[in-house]
């Protein structure tokens, strides 16, 4: 007989902080009983379970957590090669999951240095086969983006996958529908905790900074890279780039906005090796200016992903201003001086931010400029929905307050449209690949089976989301990069699962606890 | 007297260190690394190594505690990991909120439980007294945020007479105090939630005036005050009631102290930009300095009070002597 399978741990969320998780761990553990194997289920802080899964030990066995969906995740690279690879499987690495897989190496390696979009598809999609056959994770589910506009008020508002309402290309595209009101207030439910770009910790931080300072190339809402503060960009070669500058732009002090500036932003992220942007400028070798407005962009190796995620966020910050500054890390920049779309105003901790539109951008956006709001909980949120006192919310409505607007029991709501997009991001339950049981493929194969999607999505998300599957990375929601024809287990089916143990060797001994296959 | 003052000073720095030095341990030996709130889980390894020497998280517990003591000593409280600026600008900046908030809360608490307290010992027996016991017990047993919600649907959205969220209107003008605190609307913003916060405050002011006033009536200078036929507003709030606020201003000193903490729960359910959230928000995110911050101006402040408690006793009563 085989060695028993031994007793597991599946560290998860707590309750409160996402109950969807939680819930799915203890289905899990049921389901795992049934089987005769015993996997406890632990509700852990957040802050531990990134200690645990980004630890020195690497000392677990299975743990759920979630990537949120971004847009510059949008692009391939993120949840194929930097969650996958093996040379990310070392401590501290984003392969949280231990997963090596050589062929998969070469195709995740293969992606990142192909500079031809279709070509590189073809590589993404093969690579999306293996995941879905190797099942290093099991994605449980991923949330729909669901949020409300004063429809009365504001019209041509894009809700993008991952980014909801509040994303960089509504405040520039959205219109009036009044002349009184023409200052939209979006409501939040995360504080602004900093206004520096270069101490910018995560995506909150970058939310209003991203529409304060300009960019090289946007993505529109069919993430397609679209020239901004720069013209064009050509492809010299496979590591040289040249974006073209546009002329005749300004920062909000009335400086203009010269390539220098741009080279100096640049290099002041490549400087930083803890920014928010340090994985994007990374493979940049060096910043050259060439004659008209041109900067050269000279990278070490190939690096696809360039134009879409480096180029689209990394800010122009004025080099006259930051220059001067001893540890830019630290300054305070209590007023930012950019040149995006709006301008700086004022911010009050925990309150407000107040933002008006630059008279002299060269697209200059609808609305007169707007007001980021700040609340401490949804309940406020919607009363204030109801008061007409917001116009917009910057983040995914809870199932209760979706349906409560629905109903708009007595009137109260209609002035609100709801509006809904599916999540690229996705939460998942990680298995240690590295130790038994989960090191063996027909484990994890099996253990896909044995996970109620559908509870996860009709029940647990009311409906709000969309079901997840064996090592489903990118989902449909990233209509180019998604491979539609990779069969994915997403069924709950014990018995199946029985099955794939039965044929790979586990045996269950008299007790009915499972034993793995001799080797 | 003065010596007496002095002496409790001193024993109070004391208190002061000593509850400075648990108050860093305590967040040590919390579980979650700190940097996990400040940096993206997708931030390279190299990064978060970078993020603790920054902060000095890399040192062993020893030194991390003498240069805290040291800062500390020189009343600096350094910088919150989170918002990455100086702890006591940030108190600076919420502290107003709450203790504005606080105080009405504790003027309306104060002045209607006194008075209503008082009135309720008079008439002992009545409906009126049982009436008002319950009252002040609902109010105090009822979750907050439940009233709090009642209140703004009542006042808010059906009556719509005062706005359910924030300090002030979206989009005001002014940075200043006096821009921000001095005005109409924020008045108009400050009503629900002291008016939500008093009720739950009434019960201990009204009840313990009641009790003591009770004792106080069964006196002998009470009878004596009837007696010679002195009014009867006279009697009970001139002889009797000064003489049963003693224990009220102990209670009322301790609640200034533990003011500072605010209310969390109304904080959150008004959307009130106040420092209560930020204590609880710095402890969940493991922000070791805010957090330290708060809790050692929030230990200073009730130990001062007390000691100001102590003193106010003896203006109020010229038996007690120190």
């Amino acid at each position: 007989m085989g060695e028993l399978v031994p007793e597991l741990t599946i560290y998860s969320s707590l309750p409160e902080s996402n109950l969807v998780n939680y819930e799915m761990a203890q289905e899990l553990s049921e389901e795992l009983a049934e089987l005769g194997v015993q996997l406890n289920a632990e509700p852990t802080d957040f802050s531990v379970l990134l200690d645990i899964i980004y630890g020195e030990e690497m000392d677990y066995d299975a743990y759920t957590i979630g990537w949120s969906g971004r847009v510059e995740r949008l692009d391939p690279d993120m949840f194929i090669y930097s969650i996958n690879h093996s040379a990310n499987a070392n401590p501290g690495g984003n392969n949280t999951s231990r997963y090596v897989n050589q062929e998969f190496d070469a195709l995740a390696d293969a992606q990142r240095g192909e500079m031809d979009i279709e070509t590189r598809r073809e590589i993404v999609w093969d690579a999306q086969k293996i995941l879905a056959e190797d099942v290093p994770r099991i994605t449980l589910y991923s949330r729909a983006n669901v949020q409300t506009y004063h429809h009365e008020r504001f019209t041509g508002l894009e809700n993008m996958p991952g980014e909801g309402l509040f994303n960089e290309w509504s405040p520039m595209v959205m219109e009036p529908l009044s002349d009184d009101h023409t200052v939209p207030v979006v409501a939040s439910n995360v504080d602004i905790t900093n206004l520096n770009p270069f101490g910018a910790r995560s995506v909150y931080d970058w939310r209003n900074l991203r529409l304060i300072y300009d960019k090289l190339v946007r993505l529109s809402p069919d993430v397609e890279p679209v020239p901004w503060a720069a013209t064009g960009w050509e492809i010299v070669d496979d590591i040289t780039i040249d974006v073209t500058l546009r002329e005749g732009m300004d920062f909000h002090d009335g400086m203009p906005v010269t390539p220098e500036d741009v080279k100096y932003s640049y290099e002041a992220f490549m400087a930083l090796p803890d920014s928010y942007f340090a994985a994007f400028v990374q493979p940049i070798d060096s910043v050259e200016l060439l004659e008209g407005n041109v900067i050269r962009f000279n990278m070490e190796e190939p690096y696809a992903p360039f134009i879409t995620t480096t180029l689209t966020q990394i800010p122009i910050l004025p080099k006259h201003i930051w220059e001067d500054v001893d540890d830019v890390t630290q300054y305070h920049n209590e007023h930012p001086v950019g040149s995006g779309p709006f301008e700086f105003v004022r911010l009050r901790d925990g309150e407000e931010l107040i933002t008006e539109t630059f008279e002299d951008y060269f697209e200059r956006p609808n609305i007169d400029g707007y007001i980021f709001k700040i609340y401490a909980s949804p309940e406020g949120v919607l009363t204030d929905l109801e008061l007409e006192v917001v116009d917009m919310v910057s983040y995914d409505l809870i199932p209760a307050h979706i349906n409560q607007i629905k109903d708009n029991e007595g009137g109260r709501y209609g002035h609100l449209t709801i509006t809904e997009v599916p999540d690229i991001g996705f939460f998942y339950v990680g298995l240690n690949n590295n130790r038994p049981p989960f090191d063996n493929k027909d484990f994890r194969v099996a253990l896909s089976y044995l996970v109620d999607y559908d509870y996860a999505v009709d029940v647990l998300l009311d409906g709000y989301g969309s079901r997840g599957g064996a090592g489903l990375v990118i989902n449909a929601a990233n209509e180019f990069w998604h491979n539609p024809e990779v069969p994915v287990h997403n069924t709950y089916n014990p018995e199946r699962a029985r099955e794939i143990l039965a044929d790979a060797g586990f045996t269950w001994d008299s007790q009915g606890r499972l034993r793995m296959p001799l080797q | 007297m003065a010596g007496y003052i002095i002496r409790r000073l001193l024993i109070m720095v004391l208190m002061i260190l000593l509850v400075s030095t648990m108050i860093f341990l305590l967040f040590r030996t919390m579980p979650g690394d700190p940097t996990a709130s400040m940096v993206d889980p997708s931030i390279p390894s190299e990064a978060r190594q970078a993020l603790l020497e920054r902060y000095g998280l890399h040192e062993s517990l020893w030194t991390q505690y003498t240069i805290f003591m040291g800062d500390l000593l020189r009343l600096d409280f350094g910088s919150s990991y989170y918002y990455n600026r100086p702890v006591l600008q940030i108190i600076q900046n919420r502290l107003p909120a709450t203790l504005i908030l606080m105080f009405t809360a504790m003027l309306f608490a104060y002045l209607i439980g006194i008075f209503g307290g008082a009135w309720m010992a008079w008439k002992r027996g009545t409906k009126l007294e049982s009436t008002g016991i319950t009252l002040s017990l609902i109010f105090r047993s009822a979750p907050t945020f439940w009233v709090g919600m009642m209140v703004i649907l009542v006042f808010a959205v059906r009556l719509g007479w005062f706005p359910a969220q924030g300090m002030r209107t979206t989009g005001y003008e002014g940075t200043t105090f006096g821009e921000i605190f001095i005005s109409l609307d924020f008045l108009r913003h400050l009503i629900l939630p002291a008016f939500t916060a008093g009720l739950y405050f009434l019960a201990t002011p009204a009840l313990i005036m009641r009790n003591s006033m009770l004792e106080v009536l069964s006196e002998d200078y009470i009878e004596m005050a009837h007696a010679k036929g002195l009014p009867e507003r006279q009697v009970l709030y001139r002889h009797a009631a000064r003489n049963a606020l003693l224990p009220v201003v102990t209670a009322g000193a301790l609640f200034i102290g533990m003011a500072i903490g605010g209310q969390v729960l109304i904080e959150v359910v008004f959307s009130w930009p106040g420092l209560g959230r930020e204590i609880v928000q710095a402890v969940t995110r493991s922000d070791y300095p805010l957090a330290q911050g708060c809790f050692i101006i929030l230990s200073t402040v009730v130990m001062v009070m007390n000691l100001i408690a102590d003193v106010v006793y003896a203006v109020l009563d010229p038996r007690i002597a120190y």
